[in-house]
């Protein structure tokens, strides 16, 4: 095989190279031998040399975790590590929990629903007050108003515990860059970490429940504020630096009279995104039992009762886009009340005078939590009407859906498991060599190796051809979708705010109308990780066409190119670096998804994780897992191609 | 070319009289900054280094005075290592090697908290991008310098106060910096410097991003704010007429390495070398050299009764003096005469400045040596440069 031909110029490739030298075109003749492979190891009738990834190892080490497991359970009580360290922390987390859900209880909800208000003006304007009231009005009409104050203590929990972490650490590596360099691939990894595989080794030390979820959520939460922190301090203008340190600023002060102050903004940002990134981790943490809203779409879902799922699912976005406005608006500080410097204090004190008197009434009153039977049921309301579009549309769906199962995903999922698992590997270091070179062809293969050892070879690849089914559909569409919002700008007015929407929402409450719409099993899976992953491409082609140089558009229209010409030749070239990012991300995030669509039936290695958690099989499940992180690094590194090792 | 360069002969080094001594200094930027001095790579030139070493040499060799109470200008060109030679001297960027004296005290000896002192209280510096903080009212930039040393509120305010009056911003104290023009945020670059009250004012390039009309204020400012106040002041600048304007000596940068100190006449009319003579070529040299740089002694038998001119006053003053009279003028300093400047003097002097710039003069000076029997001596490359003699 020849040198991986990629120019620094995709445009550039070709012409008198021949089609040979062209990366699409090796991949297009690695896949065909993978088929090759698979058909002749069909007609031999699956020989064992040419099967599935042997399972011995794999069987040995589940059992020997399923020990550790064990061990654990047993020792949980006795091990000095356990006695003075985990437990403590996981008593300590479960009372903050329940402290923080009682003093929310306490404020009743007359109380809380002042509060939360009056701080979303302050911070953001009337129009966010207004939301934030609505969003409190959902909770108690939908009848969760108790599991919304629960997740709402968790997501307080755990984004303390990020922040409490994150920030120190994120000023740390703004300031120094040997610990940014050390500490960047931890980051990384965390991120193209589904939110799945953190799940079992935290219920390991933690146990099952709210503590094991705060925990979660907060590692899961942590790299964005860390990341964003350290990014602002760099970005801090260097001369306002160097002239501080010129007038003679220690260290400390230079960090806090010129690199905080200035790098405010981005770093509530920052918070920002780990706040959201804790929404949507609460929510799964459902699975390994944290109560809340979650539970409830949790409980739904698995009863299959859309309407139910629905009204937490309405709950739980309103919650989220509630979080986001309000933390946003404290960012960018575009909506906040110009209040005089010297009226700030009556309007504190008087805020929490209004608060104090709400609260003392509706304590007069004997109120705790929204009363339940104040609220209005929509779930009936909504089954109703789901019931009606499924007998409407239910037979395209259905056989939409089968079509895509019998012809797409099926015979995938065969040619993977089917071929020689060393055939596999040999594909995937050979994808791996022609788009990001000898290193990411090592690591390719080590993944594949890897999840074959761990035992859980074939549901390993059922869920990989989920992902490429799921991640083509994805990309197809968003490329397109991508390319037209940036070509009409009334479609772009219309869709941006949509998209925003989309992209505060947690991955879970994706679930829901894919189950309304395809019912249970895979293709609901696959089609809740199309939607989830869209918008981020969408938006990164748009932005990737939109920020190709005026001056290269004009020059081609110059010399008379067709809006065709223009848009392949110049303007996809040189939103090269974008697209490749919209591929990656597309994939991460699809990978992501597919996982969890194992609690609407996807089976395969998300289910691994449930069932493991359910069935205390530390081994099956902690092993899916790693799987999961494996599948991860390798569809990561095969689509961030040369940046990784330029970096 | 690594020898240093001494002080123009009529300098003598006192040691008492010196506020910033520059001995040696070198910045060498990259892995192997340790592997070129003191090593034979030392004299190599700057592109043979990075090749062998990926060290990039910015500052090589560097020696210089600063005398108290002048404005001491770093000239040249971007990329000649100006700007990391003065951030050296207050060791923003550590030195690789060489001796700063200020004062006599060795900055390179100073521990972190005595640098922070001598930071605070005796050394200043505008930055080209003013550096400004642009969360902090014009009053709370102004006031820093002083609020990290622990000044009161009341106290800082009120010094801050004079400062922003001083470079005339009064009535802006509770501006932003973004709603103030470039040049307007460079006075308050000046003012945090001013409010310290520093001995030294270290400039990097402080006008270089304004508008022209508003370097020539900035200009006028510093030079009357200099002259109020009293301060020793190190100014880099890349512009030649501005260095001409400023500056009480000028070193000239090339490459990391001073090619020439000395005075604007010394450089404008007799630079060290081809380099110089270049980059000179394009001022006007009756703005610059004066009569005390052309005067001479009487010819026998020359009328010398002439109007007088102070031995400072710049050739295009003495021109119109000249025109009205047949004798050379007399150069007289507190009623003593120093010498003559003839009208052949002068237009000799305008002459080379023409010649030069069409490129012609070297041909000229062949043709015409008989007649101009000083010409060879004082084109770019003569011998009696005061400086680049060597030890």
């Amino acid at each position: 095989m020849t040198q991986p031909a990629r120019t620094p110029s995709g445009a550039a490739t070709g012409d008198g190279e021949g089609v040979w030298r062209r990366s699409w075109f090796q991949a297009l003749v690695v896949l065909a031998v993978l088929v090759a492979g698979y058909w002749v190891s069909r007609t031999a009738g699956h020989p064992s040399w040419a099967g599935g990834f042997p399972t011995g190892i794999g069987d040995s080490f589940m059992a020997w975790l399923d020990g550790i497991y064990a061990w654990i359970v047993q020792n949980r009580n006795d091990s000095p590590l356990f006695l003075y360290f985990f437990n403590y922390v996981s008593v300590g987390l479960g009372s903050a929990v329940v402290l923080i859900n009682q003093a929310l209880d306490a404020l009743t909800w007359v109380g809380v629903t002042a509060l939360g208000v009056l701080s979303a003006w302050r911070a953001a304007g009337w129009r966010v007050a207004l939301l934030v009231l609505a969003t409190f009005g959902v909770f108690a009409l939908t009848g969760l108003w108790n599991a919304s104050m629960t997740t709402l203590a968790l997501i307080i929990t755990s984004v303390f515990i990020a922040l409490l972490f994150g920030l120190p650490l994120g000023i740390l590596a703004g300031r120094s860059e040997r610990f940014h360099r050390r500490l960047r691939p931890a980051l990384d990894f965390m991120q193209i970490m589904p939110a799945f595989a953190y799940l079992l080794p935290f219920v390991l030390l933690f146990g099952i429940g709210n503590p094991a979820a705060a925990v979660i959520t907060a590692v899961y939460a942590l790299p964005p504020v860390v990341r964003i922190t350290a990014l602002a301090l760099r970005e801090v203008d260097r001369g306002a630096i160097e002239a501080t340190t010129s007038l003679g600023s220690t260290p400390w002060q230079v960090l806090t009279k010129v690199q905080l102050p200035l790098a405010k903004r981005t770093i509530l940002l920052g918070i920002n995104q780990t706040i959201m990134l804790a929404v949507s981790m609460v929510v799964i943490a459902s699975v390994i039992g944290a109560g809340g809203l979650g539970d409830a779409i949790f409980q739904a879902l698995s009863k299959v009762n859309v309407g139910q799922a629905f009204q937490a699912g309405l709950a739980i976005v309103m919650l989220a886009i509630a979080m986001d406005r309000v933390t946003g608006a404290v960012g960018n500080g575009a909506h906040t009340p110009r209040v005089p410097e010297r009226l700030r204090l009556p309007v504190l004190g008087g805020g929490l005078l209004a608060v104090l008197a709400t609260v003392v009434i509706g304590r007069s009153f004997d109120l705790g939590g929204w009363p339940r039977n104040w609220a209005v049921d929509i779930a009936a309301p909504v089954n109703a009407v789901n019931d009606a579009i499924e007998s409407a549309v239910g037979g395209a769906t259905s056989a939409m859906g089968t079509w895509t199962l019998e012809w797409v995903l099926a015979p995938l999922s065969q040619v993977l498991t089917g071929s020689p698992w060393w055939l596999v590997v040999l594909v995937a270091a050979a994808l791996g060599w022609i788009f990001g070179g000898v290193r990411v062809a090592v690591l390719s293969a080590g993944s594949f190796v890897l999840v074959g050892l761990l035992g859980v070879w074939d549901n390993a690849m059922d869920t990989l051809s989920q992902v490429l089914v799921a991640s083509l559909l994805t990309l197809a569409l968003g490329v397109v979708l991508g390319v037209l919002m940036s070509r009409n700008d009334v479609f772009a007015t219309i869709l941006r705010p949509v998209l925003d929407a989309m992209q505060t929402l947690p991955p879970f409450v994706y679930l829901i109308p894919a189950v309304a719409l395809f019912g249970i099993g895979r293709v609901p899976a696959l089609a809740a990780a199309v939607i989830f992953a869209l918008p981020p491409v969408i938006r990164l082609v748009n932005d990737g066409i939109r920020g190709v140089p005026a001056g290269a558009v004009e020059a081609a229209d110059s010399q008379g190119s067709t809006k065709w010409q223009m848009l392949t030749k110049v303007q996809l070239p040189l939103a090269r670096g974008s697209l490749l990012l919209a591929v990656n991300q597309g994939i991460i995030l699809v990978l992501s998804m597919v996982v969890m669509g194992a609690l609407v039936g996807a089976g395969s290695l998300g289910f691994d994780v449930v069932f493991g958690l359910a069935q205390n099989q530390l081994g099956l499940g902690l092993a899916s897992g790693l799987a999961i992180v494996g599948l991860g690094l390798f569809l990561d590194r095969l689509t961030q191609g040369r940046r990784a090792s330029h970096a | 070319m690594s020898t240093p360069i001494a002080e123009s002969p009529n300098t003598p080094a006192e040691a008492t009289d010196v506020t910033f001594s520059v001995r040696n200094l070198w910045k060498v930027f990259g892995k192997n900054a340790d592997k070129v001095v003191g090593t034979d790579l030392e004299k190599a030139d700057r592109e043979t280094i990075t090749a062998q070493t990926g060290a990039t040499v910015a500052v090589r060799d560097v020696s210089f005075d600063v005398r108290p109470g002048e404005i001491f200008v770093v000239m040249g060109l971007s990329g000649s290592g100006k700007s990391t030679l003065i951030r050296c001297l207050t060791r923003l960027i550590e030195p690789t090697s060489g001796r700063i004296l200020l004062d006599g005290e060795d900055v390179e000896q100073a521990g972190e908290q005595r640098l922070r002192e001598l930071r605070r209280r005796k050394v200043a510096m505008v930055f080209q991008h003013f550096g400004l903080l642009p969360n902090r009212k014009i009053i709370d930039n102004v006031a820093y310098g002083l609020e990290i040393r622990g000044v009161g509120r009341a106290e800082r305010y009120e010094r801050a106060r004079e400062m922003i009056e001083m470079v005339g911003l009064g009535g802006q104290e509770n501006s932003r910096p973004g709603q103030l023009s470039g040049g307007m945020q460079q006075r308050v670059g000046l003012a945090r410097a001013l409010a310290v009250d520093p001995q030294v004012l270290l400039f990097d390039e402080p006008f270089s991003a304004l508008d022209p009309l508003i370097r020539r204020d900035m200009q006028d400012e510093v030079l009357r704010l200099q002259k109020e106040l009293d301060k020793t002041a190190v100014f880099i600048t890349h512009d030649l007429q501005e260095a001409l304007k400023l500056g009480d000596r000028i070193a000239i940068m090339r490459d990391g390495e001073l090619v020439q100190v000395g005075t604007p006449e010394e450089v404008v009319g007799r630079p060290a070398n081809a380099y110089v003579a270049d980059f000179t070529s394009d001022v006007a040299r009756t703005t610059v050299l004066t009569a005390r740089w052309l005067m001479r002694e009487a010819f026998p038998e020359e009328e010398t009764d002439g109007p007088s001119v102070e031995p400072g006053t710049v050739l295009s003053q003495v021109l119109p003096l000249l025109a009205s009279s047949v004798a050379p003028v007399r150069v007289e300093e507190n009623g003593e005469l120093l010498g003559f400047v003839g009208r052949d003097d002068v237009l000799r002097a305008i002459a080379e400045d023409q010649l030069e710039e069409e490129g012609a003069f070297e041909a000229i000076v062949e043709d015409n040596a008989e007649d101009l029997p000083d010409a060879a001596a004082e084109d770019g490359h003569g011998e009696t440069a005061p400086t680049g003699n060597g030890g």
